[in-house]
């Protein structure tokens, strides 16, 4: 007959509870029952008292309780039962070792011996569960397990991993994702009293640095690995003691897979951009950063197509928290999405408009400048960059086609840029950016076509809620010269405003953090944005540069670093003439 | 008489319960100190952490995005943050009086270099 599970949960923690007593210790205090349980301290001593009725706890009022033989044997056929469940869930069906601990302590009450000997035959008698926890058999007997904790085991010698003691789900991750688990073989490099850490050399060489409270409940094994070496000395060689700096150049990027059906044409498949991000450092202060983008894949000398462009490519001289140096080509430090674009972290396949059409992301360029965080989470950047070349300024497109891109730039008035960003509240982001520089340095005979843009933002992220608010104005002081001026070269006047606007506002909801099959979000953006903003005197904006849209849709992220998405995008302009085009997109962006 | 006794018995009991709970509490209290910190494109929340110098520090590193790196400069201390939704890094730092720049050692994207935060150990 089965016992309750009351009765068995409470003979797992007494049977758990002792063994994890001190040197010389022989009773589980109460209060210590207690908690394990959940219970108050007086209701688990009336079951403790039941259960000394029954035979099954030895029983010391003050003192504490321990198991009798009866009560040992029971607590270890209800481990059996758990920890074959365990292993049969993951064998099985497929579960993962950190998700079969609830279900295990609802099934050891339910099922039989007979099912349970059955599982043990058909497993193949195993020894030790998923966490190398080992399995007691049918009689109740334990095999014992000889074996060290990471803070014990010698140093810089081959050690298997036989067990984790602690069903933590967050902590089993972690372990898996480390490759910690029973079976890795990894080896102990330093322990550090004063950090209280442990340094550990796994699979491919990688290191990771725990706590040592971590690193306790890690048991390894050395024996088996002793007798491995024996039988492969070329293996042993490799143990030995080598202290080897990390690697100093890192590869990473991200790409960006789109479909685009857009009213009035034909839908289009294009890869818009294969980023390759190179870093290396030098030292721990000074430190390379290069990305260079492929844009729509394809690239032909004199032809339109494709773009190759090197938007990153500076070195920084990391002096101190709040005072560092950095040149070469830059991001400028304008908006959300300038210098944080990566495709899984926003929402839409397209970048917003305002962040397209008024800031002109990917906006970068040459220059010198510093950076720091002056203390409670306010930081700021600020640069001499180059300017902006008005002779490519457009009434659709506003400043994006004057970016100089580090060609041969023209610096002989150079442009000033910053921002001002809070980051001192998890999920909160605030800042303020500006740039301003004279454009006009094409023309001759020269003159002055003085840009400048303000620009404004907030960012709060918490519990998968997102919330995004922008806002930016740019002002370009002679538009009417600069209008007039290139009507005389290109033959049509380009209708160039005198100032650009545009804000936008999101907002958005993710489900299913921590789910193996991935999260999903939606969101709901509204964007208005004007490259006519105001006019030069004498001139008259075209209604259709005075646009807003709705764009609505969601992202489905597999891995927090891969985001498929999609969206439906309705733009409408004030024009009675020229309609603004819908779109339909999906796109697959990832990054690593 | 007999009631008294047992009223007598039951304070104490309670008293013993009280006792351990609170040993229990103290205990904890001069264990390692739980600092909370997430990771984020491309910032460490809290980035400026005040601490007594000698305190033995938990931290515990959780990340809202991709995996980052919590590297503390001039020591052994660099480890890698799970994934969002893939669970906590923690690493055990005592820190001697004095400033402990930390900083994201995994490259993480275009704003990598913008990851870094100090521990004031004072």
């Amino acid at each position: 007959m089965l016992a309750s599970s009351t009765v068995e949960n409470y003979l797992k923690a007494i049977y758990a509870g002792v063994a994890r007593l001190g040197h010389g210790q022989r009773l589980l205090p109460m209060g210590q029952l207690a908690a394990a349980v959940g219970v108050t301290p007086g209701t688990a001593t009336t079951m403790v008292k039941t259960l000394a009725e029954s035979g099954l706890v030895e029983y010391e009022p003050y003192a504490g309780v321990a198991l009798t033989a009866a009560g040992q044997k029971l607590a270890a056929l209800v481990l059996r039962r758990h920890r074959l469940i365990e292993l049969f869930l993951v064998r099985v069906m497929g579960y993962s070792w950190d998700e079969v601990h609830d279900e295990a302590e609802l099934l050891e009450h339910a099922v039989t011996d007979r099912l349970i000997d059955r599982i043990d035959e058909m497993l193949g008698r195993p020894e030790t569960d998923p966490h190398g926890d080992p399995i007691p058999n049918a009689e109740g007997l334990v095999k014992q397990q000889d074996a060290q904790t990471l803070l014990s085991c010698p140093l810089e010698t081959t050690v298997t991993v036989t067990r984790v003691i602690d069903q933590d789900k967050e902590f089993l991750r972690f372990i898996e994702q480390h490759h910690l688990k029973p079976g890795e073989a990894i080896a102990v490099e330093a322990r550090d009293a004063a950090a209280d850490s442990v340094r550990v050399r796994g699979k491919n060489d990688q290191r990771i640095t725990i706590g040592t409270r971590a690193a306790s409940k890690l048991l390894v094994q050395v024996a088996q690995v002793l007798l491995l070496c024996l039988l492969a000395l070329p293996a042993f060689a490799q143990t030995e003691p080598a202290r080897r700096e990390a690697p100093r150049t890192n590869l990473s990027g991200y790409m960006d897979f789109h479909f685009n059906n857009e009213e009035f044409t034909d839908a289009r498949l294009d890869f818009h951009r294969f980023v390759l991000l190179v870093t290396h450092s030098f030292s721990p202060r000074i430190r390379f950063v290069g990305e260079l983008e492929l844009e729509h894949a394809f690239v032909e000398g004199l032809e339109e197509g494709g773009e190759l462009e090197l938007e990153q490519a500076y070195v920084d001289f990391l002096l101190g928290r709040s005072f560092n140096v950095r040149a070469g080509m830059m991001l400028m430090p304008i908006g959300i999405i300038n210098e944080r674009h990566e495709p899984p972290v926003f929402y839409g396949v397209e970048r917003p408009f305002i962040d397209t059409v008024i800031i002109p992301t990917t906006w970068f360029d040459v220059g010198a400048g510093v950076h720091g965080e002056v203390g409670r989470g306010w930081r700021y950047r600020a640069y001499v960059v180059a300017p902006l070349n008005a002779a490519e300024f457009n009434a659709d497109i506003g400043l994006r086609d004057g970016r100089q891109k580090g060609s041969e730039s023209n610096v002989g008035r150079p442009a000033v840029t910053g921002r001002l960003e809070y980051v001192g509240v998890r999920g909160l982001t605030l800042g303020a950016s500006g740039w301003s520089g004279r454009s006009g340095f094409e023309f001759r005979p020269r003159f002055d076509v003085p840009v400048s843009l303000v620009e404004a933002d907030a960012r709060y992220a918490r519990r998968g809620y997102e919330f995004r608010g922008e806002f930016a104005q740019a002002w370009i002081d002679n538009a009417g010269l600069l209008n007039d001026t290139l009507a005389l070269r290109v033959g049509v006047n380009p209708n160039i405003g005198s100032a650009l606007r545009g804000f936008s506002l999101e907002g958005s909801r993710r489900f299913f953090s921590g789910s193996r099959l991935g999260e999903v979000g939606g969101f709901v953006r509204y964007e208005n944005f004007d490259t006519q903003y105001r006019m030069p005197s004498g001139y008259v904006p075209l209604q259709e540069f005075d646009r807003d849209a709705w764009v609505v849709g969601a992202n489905y992220w597999p891995d927090a670093d891969v985001a498929i998405k999609v969206d439906y995008s309705i733009v409408r302009n004030q024009s009675s003439v020229i309609s603004a085009p819908n779109s339909f997109n999906v796109g697959l962006g990832w990054w690593f | 008489m007999v009631v008294l006794m047992g009223h007598s018995i039951r304070l104490l009991a309670l008293a013993i319960v009280i006792a351990v709970v609170v040993a229990e509490g103290a205990g904890r209290a001069q264990d390692a100190r739980v600092i909370d910190i997430a990771a984020e494109r491309f910032a460490f929340t809290p980035s400026e952490i005040r601490v007594k110098a000698g305190t033995r520090l938990e931290i515990r590193l959780q990340s809202d995005d991709t995996a980052h790196g919590f590297h503390i400069v001039g020591t052994d201390v660099d480890i890698e943050l799970p994934k969002r939704g893939r669970g906590v890094a923690t690493v055990n730092f005592q820190p001697e009086a004095g400033r402990y720049t930390f900083e994201c050692s995994r490259v993480c994207g275009a704003g990598h270099e913008f990851m870094r935060g100090v521990i004031i150990a004072e």
